[in-house]
Formats: structure tokens, C-alpha cells, sequence
């Protein structure tokens, strides 16, 4: 009546059932798989297609261009440039938004009065548009209308003329700050959901044997929401590779360009400037690099088994 | 105390001591992650010597709501409208879709690991190189600017993001409890609805609230997309930032009306958040 | 012989006669609801930047037109970061979803170059338009409607920089004594640049924190333009027209920029981050006694519109009556942007679409349309300069006219060539390492590079062509 069960690495185990609906597993997942493959094949294709020929905004030009535009991509500066700073705000902000959205959500695990109001408020920077939150900052790092600069000078009791968004010193600052400032809810309400999972008679047991905080959090928590942290920071960290609004409407990407990240090299590229075929051969850069990480990351980490 | 509680360290083992300081950093946190919300809502009531004045007001004169007035008259809270059911329509499909999705390849390992980089790559692919294609194709279908075809387009672009995320929550549902489900007589679609699910709530819960925000806050395929029938709320938005003109007054309350029904749905549905449901008390 | 024989003849000659008559006496305007009658029903969609611009066709010449012809007119609002785009795309696409279009001049070249616009000369001439496009004041009419001497657009807008100054400042007797004993020069609108920063630091010695001198919009895309026209002004060239080599390097580039960065320091800290509305509002506040902009300014500055629901983002106006109108140092105003309307070429409806931009861009309708209180279209006939109607407007008006009307005979064209977009991102980029302190010659000397660059893939000889049917209109280098 059952099937054998069957064993993976980590020591999970697969379903045991029955034979008959086997193919119940398929079933399940066909709709998903069907949608996404409707709407995503057509466009990597034809993306795929296009980086081998020569679209431009004047030359409609369909021919075979060979490898012209891959070859292209190695020989720009600019490419590797906004992968630089790309890699800078992730590096940065995806640790303190994991570490901090930890930190708050130990904060509000437990019972807290007004704790439904507290959280809801914290979610709000997600989910203001992207594009207006930028345009908010953009106003309050203004040196004469915003708040920022006013309450600097109230700390430092002098004027304190910071341009954020001019200043090259300034600029990374700026923008870390709200990418952070707008994301780390989201891994903040995530990890709340996986730590109020945690098995509570495991951390009961623990505390019976007097586990102090730092070991139950290695041997118990961390173990436990593992599978839904790793996702969370999978996750943010692909969409911290696509960053493009907050910086946008902050900086342009200047000065120069030197906050401009490959979402907004790609847009300039591709959006204002039609170079079709070129920008289809730096998406392709792109998700080769990202899927090579991905793959060395899920397998380091075994998130799939 | 809690059994969480327990492992802090001692100092802080004092329930008053604990609570104040818990509140105390918890009203200066939110403090620092609302302030902009709260500059932005603000900005909605001033006058535009208020917004541009030096030194900032902190706190407008006066409470005047014409500027909400003005966005009902002129047909502009529509697109907060289109928003809402864009984005809400896609995320209960992508929500249900991608958590049997997610079952299937956590329980059955479906694909193995092939199918689910695959899934996740769909994430990866630069947005900008796939507006166009995409715009092709719904120009062939004749879905340009309709319902329908956001509708779908959100929901295929959410999926990955729900599977891979309830993957993750499934995963911690301890496996006897479908097990017992099924030798108690379950069918497995049963299992899926009155195990799983129930069991996952706080994880449904925190990732619907996102693919909701995702959807939510698209703008480059809804620009792409859409002309005049279907404007969604980040497009109209935009449209208030003009090279000679900046209606700051409409972006905030357009912002503020698109923010307040979220806000009351994240609030209400909270109490999914955190699983009551102990480790003994499951029947079919 | 019967008399009866001579009525058909009588007749058909009182009929050509009539028909000739009409041909003249008909103005354009009424040839265009004439003719466009016989497609009552259909549906014509015209792109419109978004927001306050769309408010002419939305709220006046759409059902004005609806009135009169029975044809209804869709709107498409887009931003003006996106207009580009979307007709491309919608061009390219095969979409055909745009009968007619607003376009800015500097992307006639590329779009024409794409064949995403329709050539209207036939049209023109079908409908009797010559005339009435003649009467487009000098400067729009010779460099804002055609691309290798086909006409592609209608200008429809006489974006122009203006300059903008307190006249009571300037009129202060104390401050006029001042000045003289300090520099021996009369205080007074500066006409030079050298003028400029003399008296801009002037004032701001004497009145800041307060007021300041002046103040620019100095962020990135604003300043462009305004380099573009102080660079042609001082003698600059952009390229060297034999070898297409890029020339915004040579010494007058450094010195521009130097003066521009200089220039910062006696205006309201932080202007490197103004844009149009900060600077606007530092104006009607009274903060500033100099800028330059379009001219809404001049208008919102008198109070004219201001009462509208449309236009209460704009922050009340404390200088009502104390604001004179001049051109800029130089007085080559650049006429940055502006707007012309197209018809697309894969349009459906290219007759019904085409009628409606004659109408739109016609004397009668035109002198209606930028004289609508929350209006962005600014005057650009002749005959708007010395309408009696806006004269009547508010008690400056008359020296605002005048000042648009020198602006519209000296103006200079915004560069416009082949990907066009790619140029002005250069441009932009320098001014914003400007900000951050960069070196200008080296900042220029890189521009100078990506230029060429530039060049040399979409092609020196190709580029070279098209720069030269630039260089040759009128309004492209001032006449020194």
C-alpha cells in the first residue's frame, strides 16, 4: 500500500503514499508550469534571437550577426562598471537587512500590546510604490525643503548643507540607506512567520537544560527557519541585483555613472535608446552570471533536495 | 514566560524591565521606517508653500481634504482601483497555483532540481529585456491594455516567487501529519486542503502579502502595457511628475489611497501570522 | 440663341467662383472641421504628455473638436520620459494604435530616419495649410517642422528660456547707487554673462540670506539646455562640421562650465539639486531676484491661472507685479524642448488625424489654446505676440509678449541628429560631475570622447549629413 521510503541527504524524508494517484504530484504543479512557461518562453526566445542580430533604433536589420554583440559586452567598460555597483549595494544591504529584520522580528515574536498595529505599519514602506518612495527621499534629502538635512543640523547644531544626491561621497550612502529602509520589512514579516513556527517543545526542552540563548539559536531556531531564510535572502538578493527606482529617482545613476547599476545601464540602454539586440545579449550576460551563482548557492546550501 | 523568552539573557529576564524596553525600541523603529510614510501622508494635506517650504513644516496648517476630492472628481482614484484588482486577483491565483506547486516539489520532489532553478530563473530575467517580446505577443492576442492580460502576466511573474517561498514553509510541516491524514483515510487533494494549508497559514499569509506588493508596485510592464482602459496606479502616478510640473499634493494622496486598503488588510489578517495550531490536534 | 444656354454656364462659373472665394476666404481652421465632417463616428487617438498638458485636449479642444465634427478624440497620456518610447515601440511593433502624435523637434531626426512619422506635405497642400504654417513666428516655423525639407510636424509650442527678474530689486534706488559706486556700471538686467555674475554675486552680497541673486534649475536635464545655450552664445561649436569631431572641449566649453560651477556660489545653497519646481518656488517666494526658465513662469509669476483647481501645486506667487521680462545673457534664448504635432505613420486614420492637428495648430484654434489659464502651450504665431486678447491679460503682459516675441526671432535649436538621446546622456552626465566636483576640462575632454564614439558607430559620414542640415537652419548657431 505504500511505497518505500525514501531518504535524502539532510535526512528528510519524501511522502510515502499511495500508488495509485502517483501522478497526483503532476497534477498539482501542471497549471503553474503551463502559465509561466505561456508567458516566459516566447520573450527568451525571441530575446535569444535578437542578441544574434543587429537591432538598433535606425537599422531594423534581422541578419545573422554572429557573436558581434556578445563580443561587444567584454569590450564595455560601462557593463562592467554597473555590475560593480551592483554587487556593492547588495553586498551591503542584504546582510543588515537580514540581520536587522531578524532583530525586529525577535522584537515582535512575542506578545507586545498594540503588536497588530505595530506590524502593520512596518510593512508600509513595501508597499508604497517604488517610484514614489523614491521621489519622497528624493524631497526629503532636499537641502532646503526636506527634513533630513534639518534634523542633521538640529544634532549638530549648525546647518549641515549634505547633498545627497549630488555629493559622491554622499550618494551610496543615500541609497543604501533606502534600499534598506524600504526592504527590510520584507524579511522582517518573513522571518516572523518562520520563528513563530519554531517547534516550541524543542525550545522547551532546551531551556529545561539550560541552553543559553546562542546555542539554542545555532542548534534549534536557526535549523528551523533555515529553509525559509535561505529563500527570503535568494530572493531579495535577485531583486537586489534588478535595483532600479529607488536609484533612478535619487540619482539617474550619477554622478556620471557612478551609482548606475545594470537595471538602470539596461533601461538607458534599451528603453530610451532601442538598442534591442544589445541589450538582449547583456540580459543573457546576466542571467548566465545569476544562474551560475544561483546553482553554486543552492547547492552549498542544499535548499533543494 | 515564554519558552523563547527563556533564552535571552539574564539581565533582561525581568518581565517589566523587558517590556518597557521592548515597547520603547519598538516605538523608535517604527518611528524611523514610518516617518517617510508619514512625511508623504502629510504632504496630501499642505498647501504647496507648505511642501516647498524652508524650513520644512512638520505639520500642515490645516487638514484639507480637497485634494482627495479631486482625484475622485477627476476619475484618477480608478486607477488605485485597477491596481487593486490587478494585483489582488493575480496573487489569490499565483497563491493557490504556486503553494500546490510548492507541495508537489517539497513532498513528491518533482523535476528535482532542474525544474526548480528553472522556476527561480524566471526571477532572474532583466524585466527591460522582456517588455518588448512580451508586448509583441499580447499585441498578436489582442491583449493590450485589458484585464486579463495583466492579470496573467502578474500571476506567471508571482509564481516563482510563491513557489520557492512556500517551498520553504512547507518544508517545516512536520510529514506525520499528512501521513496520519492519509492512513486515516485522506484523499491527497484533502490532505493539501485541510492539512497543509491550514498548517501553512502564517507562511501563506506573509507571502501573499508580498506578491501583493510585487504586483502591486509594477510599473515598467503595466506602462508597456496599458494605454488608456487599464491605467494602473504606479503609471498614473508618474504622470504627475512633469518636466513643468510636479502635482506633489495628487502623488501623495493618490499614494496614501493606494497604501490605507493594505494597510487594513495586512492588520486584520495578522492573527494567521503566528500558527495556533499545536503539534497534537490535527484531524482530517 | 436661348437664354437657358447660358444658366449651366452661369451657374458652373458662380460655382468656381464661389469655390474660389471659399478657398481664400475659409480659414484653415474651418476647412479642417469642413472636411472632417464626412468621418463623424470614428475614433482618433492622439499621445499628449501627461498631466498638465493633456488637460487642452481633455477638457478643450477634444469635445470642442467632438462639437463640431462628431469625431472623438482618445487621449493617451504618457510621461515625457516615456513618449519616445512608446511610439517606437508602438511603430515597431505594428500596433498601430496612435493616429497622431505630439513629438519633440529633437527626435524628428530618428523618427523620421525610422519612418514612424507620416510626411505631410501632401496633406498640406491637399487642405490648403501653407498659409497659415507661414504665419508660425520665425524660428519654430524654420527649425521645429521639417527634416530634409519635408515637413514631418506642426510646432505647436514656443517653449523658449526666458529670463526673469524683480523689477522692484532692480529699481531699488539704495541698491542703484550701490552698484555704481562699486563696479562704476549701471545696475540693470545683465546682457552679458560677465554682467551676470557680477550682479548676481552683487545682490547676493547685499541682500542674502533673504533673497540671492539668482538661482538656476541646475539638475541634470534642465542645465543641459542651458549649456547647449550659453556654449553657442559664448561661440561655441559643438562639431567641427568637416571631420565630425566632437568640439565641446575647446576652451569655450571649459569656460562655460567653470562659470556655471562658480556661479553656485552665490545662489541658494544646495541649487545643484533644484529642479523646476524648487526653482519655481524659490522665485514666487520672493528668495530669488534672477532665474531663467519656460514661460510658465512669467505667467504663474503674475498670478494669470494660478486660481485654476489644475494649477494649486503651484506655490502662491508673493511677487505679483513685480516681475520684469528680458531675454537671457546673450539674448540667444535657447528654445529648449517644445512640442510638434505628427501624424503616424501607420495610422488608420491619416486623414481624420491630420485635419485634427490642422485645426489644433490653425490661428483661430491656436490663439484659443495658449491662452487657456492652465495651459503649457506658449505662444508661438505671430500673431499670438499681439493678440489683443492676451494683451489684456494681466498688466505685464504686454512686455511678456515682447520678450517671447524677440526670444522666438533669436532662439536657438536644441541639437538634434541621428540618436539624438545618446548625445544629450553625455551632456547630462557632465553636468552631473560638474556637481560633484570634477575637473571641467576633463569632464569635457571625456564628453568630447563619448561623442565621437558615438559618432563613429552610428556612422561619421551618415551623422555628418544630418548635422549639417541642422547646422544650416537658422536658429542653429547665432548669427555673431
Amino acid at each position: 500500500m505504500t511505497d518505500t521510503a525514501t531518504f535524502d541527504g539532510n535526512g528528510h524524508r519524501a511522502l510515502a503514499g499511495r500508488q495509485p494517484d502517483w501522478s497526483f504530484r503532476y497534477w498539482i504543479i501542471a497549471p503553474a508550469i503551463l502559465l509561466m512557461l505561456a508567458i516566459g518562453l516566447f520573450p527568451l526566445i525571441y530575446a535569444l534571437i535578437v542578441s544574434f542580430q543587429g537591432l538598433t533604433m535606425l537599422d531594423n536589420d534581422t541578419s545573422f550577426q554572429g557573436f558581434a554583440n556578445y563580443a561587444q559586452l567584454f569590450k564595455d567598460l560601462r557593463l562592467w562598471q554597473s555590475l560593480a555597483h551592483t554587487l556593492l549595494i547588495t553586498v551591503i544591504a542584504l546582510p543588515v537587512e537580514l540581520v536587522l529584520g531578524l532583530a525586529m522580528a525577535y522584537l515582535f515574536l512575542e506578545r507586545l500590546p498594540g503588536r497588530q498595529l505595530f506590524v502593520s505599519l512596518l510593512v508600509m514602506p513595501c508597499v508604497i510604490s517604488p517610484i514614489v518612495a523614491g521621489a519622497t527621499w528624493r524631497l526629503m534629502f532636499d537641502n532646503r525643503y526636506g527634513p533630513i538635512n534639518q534634523i542633521l543640523g538640529w544634532f549638530a547644531g549648525h546647518p549641515v548643507p549634505a547633498l545627497w544626491t549630488v555629493n559622491p561621497k554622499l550618494v551610496y550612502p543615500a541609497i543604501v540607506f533606502c534600499e534598506i529602509w524600504q526592504w527590510t520589512p520584507f524579511m522582517f514579516l518573513i522571518l516572523l512567520a518562520a520563528l513563530s513556527n519554531v517547534d516550541k517543545s524543542q525550545l522547551e526542552a532546551a531551556e529545561i537544560d539550560g541552553a543559553g540563548f546562542w546555542r539554542v539559536f545555532r542548534r534549534i531556531v536557526l535549523p528551523a527557519i533555515w529553509p525559509v531564510m535561505a529563500v527570503a535572502l535568494l530572493i531579495r538578493g535577485l531583486d537586489l541585483v534588478r535595483i532600479f527606482d529607488i536609484i533612478w529617482a535619487l540619482t539617474s545613476g550619477g554622478p556620471g555613472t557612478m551609482t548606475e547599476t545594470i537595471s538602470i545601464y539596461t533601461y538607458v540602454q534599451g528603453f530610451r535608446q532601442f538598442e534591442v539586440s544589445y541589450t538582449a545579449a547583456m540580459a543573457f550576460l546576466v542571467i548566465v552570471i545569476l544562474t551560475v551563482i544561483v546553482i553554486a548557492v543552492i547547492r552549498r546550501t542544499g535548499l533543494v533536495k | 514566560m515564554t519558552a523563547l523568552a527563556r533564552h535571552q539573557p539574564p539581565l533582561l529576564r525581568r518581565a517589566g524591565v523587558r517590556l518597557g524596553l521592548r515597547y520603547a525600541v519598538a516605538v523608535a523603529l517604527t518611528a524611523i521606517f514610518v516617518f517617510p510614510v508619514y512625511w508623504l501622508f502629510i504632504i496630501s494635506f499642505k498647501t504647496p508653500d507648505e511642501i516647498f517650504a524652508f524650513p520644512p513644516v512638520w505639520y500642515p496648517e490645516s487638514l484639507q481634504l480637497a485634494n482627495y476630492a479631486v482625484l475622485f472628481k477627476d476619475g484618477d482614484a480608478v486607477t488605485v482601483g485597477n491596481s487593486l484588482i490587478l494585483a489582488g486577483v493575480s496573487t489569490v491565483i499565483a497563491m493557490v497555483l504556486g503553494t500546490m506547486g510548492a507541495y508537489s516539489l517539497v513532498r513528491f520532489r518533482t523535476g528535482g532540481e532542474h525544474l526548480a532553478v528553472w522556476i527561480i530563473s524566471q526571477r532572474m530575467m532583466p524585466p527591460i529585456a522582456i517588455v518588448f517580446p512580451i508586448f509583441l505577443l499580447y499585441v498578436f492576442l489582442g491583449w493590450v491594455d485589458t484585464y486579463q492580460g495583466l492579470i496573467i502576466l502578474y500571476t506567471a511573474f508571482s509564481l516563482p516567487y510563491v513557489i520557492w517561498m512556500m517551498r520553504g514553509y512547507i518544508e517545516d510541516i512536520p510529514i506525520e501529519l499528512e501521513e496520519s491524514a492519509l492512513v486515516d483515510g485522506c484523499t491527497r487533494w484533502q490532505v493539501l486542503w485541510k492539512v497543509v494549508f491550514p498548517m501553512a497559514r502564517s507562511g501563506l499569509f506573509a507571502t501573499a502579502v508580498f506578491t501583493f506588493v510585487f504586483a502591486w508596485n509594477d510599473f515598467l510592464f503595466a506602462l508597456v502595457l496599458t494605454r488608456t482602459e487599464v491605467t494602473t496606479y504606479t503609471v498614473q502616478v508618474t504622470h504627475y511628475f512633469g518636466g513643468q510640473s510636479n502635482f506633489w499634493a495628487k502623488i501623495a494622496a493618490m499614494s496614501v489611497l493606494g497604501t490605507v486598503p493594505v494597510f487594513f488588510t495586512v492588520a486584520t489578517l495578522q492573527r494567521y501570522l503566528v500558527r495556533s495550531i499545536s503539534m497534537g490536534a490535527v484531524k482530517g | 440663341m436661348h437664354f437657358s444656354k447660358f444658366i449651366p454656364l452661369a451657374v458652373a462659373s458662380a460655382m468656381a467662383f464661389g469655390a474660389a472665394a471659399s478657398a481664400w476666404a475659409e480659414s484653415a481652421a474651418e476647412r479642417a472641421v469642413n472636411e472632417a465632417k464626412k468621418y463623424a463616428g470614428t475614433t482618433i487617438t492622439i499621445v499628449w504628455e501627461a498631466g498638465l498638458q493633456s488637460l487642452d485636449p481633455l477638457n478643450f479642444s477634444g469635445p470642442k473638436w467632438k462639437e463640431l465634427t462628431g469625431i472623438d478624440v482618445k487621449v493617451v497620456e504618457v510621461s515625457t520620459a516615456e513618449m519616445f518610447t512608446k511610439i517606437m515601440q508602438d511603430y515597431r511593433s505594428g500596433a498601430s494604435a496612435y493616429d497622431a502624435l505630439n513629438v519633440i523637434p529633437a527626435w524628428m531626426p530618428d523618427l523620421a530616419q525610422a519612418g514612424a512619422l507620416e510626411v505631410l506635405d501632401p496633406y498640406v497642400d491637399k487642405y490648403g495649410f501653407r498659409d497659415e504654417l507661414q504665419n508660425i513666428a520665425p524660428t519654430y516655423r524654420d527649425n521645429q517642422m521639417m527634416v530634409d525639407g519635408k515637413i514631418y510636424g506642426f510646432p505647436d509650442d514656443g517653449d523658449v528660456f526666458l529670463m526673469y527678474y524683480r523689477k522692484d530689486i532692480f529699481g531699488d534706488a539704495n541698491l542703484q547707487a550701490e552698484y555704481k559706486a562699486q563696479t562704476g556700471n549701471d545696475l540693470k538686467v545683465p546682457t552679458t554673462w560677465a554682467d551676470f555674475d557680477s550682479v548676481g554675486q552683487f545682490l547676493t552680497d547685499k541682500l542674502a540670506p533673504n533673497t540671492y541673486g539668482a538661482a538656476f534649475f541646475r539638475q541634470p536635464p534642465y542645465t543641459m539646455y542651458m549649456f547647449q545655450e550659453r556654449f553657442r552664445v559664448e561661440g561655441g561649436k559643438f562639431f567641427d562640421a568637416d571631420t565630425m569631431k566632437a568640439t565641446i572641449n575647446s576652451d569655450i566649453g571649459v569656460q562655460v562650465l567653470t562659470a556655471m560651477r562658480d556661479e553656485n556660489k552665490f545662489m541658494p545653497p544646495g541649487v545643484e539639486t533644484f529642479g523646476f519646481v524648487e526653482n519655481l518656488a524659490a522665485f514666487l517666494q520672493g528668495q530669488t531676484a534672477m532665474t531663467i526658465s519656460w514661460p510658465p513662469y512669467g505667467r504663474w509669476a503674475a498670478g494669470y491661472g494660478t486660481d485654476e483647481a489644475v494649477l494649486s501645486w503651484v506655490p502662491k506667487s508673493t511677487i505679483a507685479g513685480k516681475v520684469g521680462y528680458a531675454l537671457p545673457p546673450g539674448g540667444h534664448p535657447e528654445l529648449a524642448a517644445g512640442f510638434a504635432l505628427s501624424v503616424s505613420s501607420t495610422s488608420k486614420n491619416k486623414d481624420a488625424a491630420y485635419l485634427f492637428i490642422q485645426w489644433l495648430n490653425s490661428e483661430d484654434v491656436s490663439l484659443q489654446r495658449v491662452q487657456l489659464p492652465y495651459a503649457l502651450r506658449d505662444p508661438f504665431r505671430n500673431s499670438h505676440f499681439t493678440s489683443p486678447e492676451y494683451l489684456a491679460k494681466w498688466p505685464d503682459a504686454g512686455a511678456y509678449l515682447a520678450a517671447l516675441q524677440e526670444g522666438s526671432k533669436t532662439g536657438l535649436l536644441d541639437l538634434s541628429l541621428l540618436q539624438t538621446d545618446k548625445y544629450e546622456e553625455v551632456l547630462r552626465q557632465a553636468i552631473s560631475k560638474l556637481w560633484a566636483g570634477d575637473d571641467p576640462k576633463a569632464i569635457l575632454d571625456t564628453a568630447a570622447a563619448e561623442w565621437d564614439a558615438i559618432t563613429a558607430k552610428i556612422g561619421v559620414d551618415k551623422q555628418k549629413a544630418v548635422y549639417g542640415s541642422w547646422a544650416a537652419k537658422s536658429g542653429a548657431y547665432p548669427k555673431m
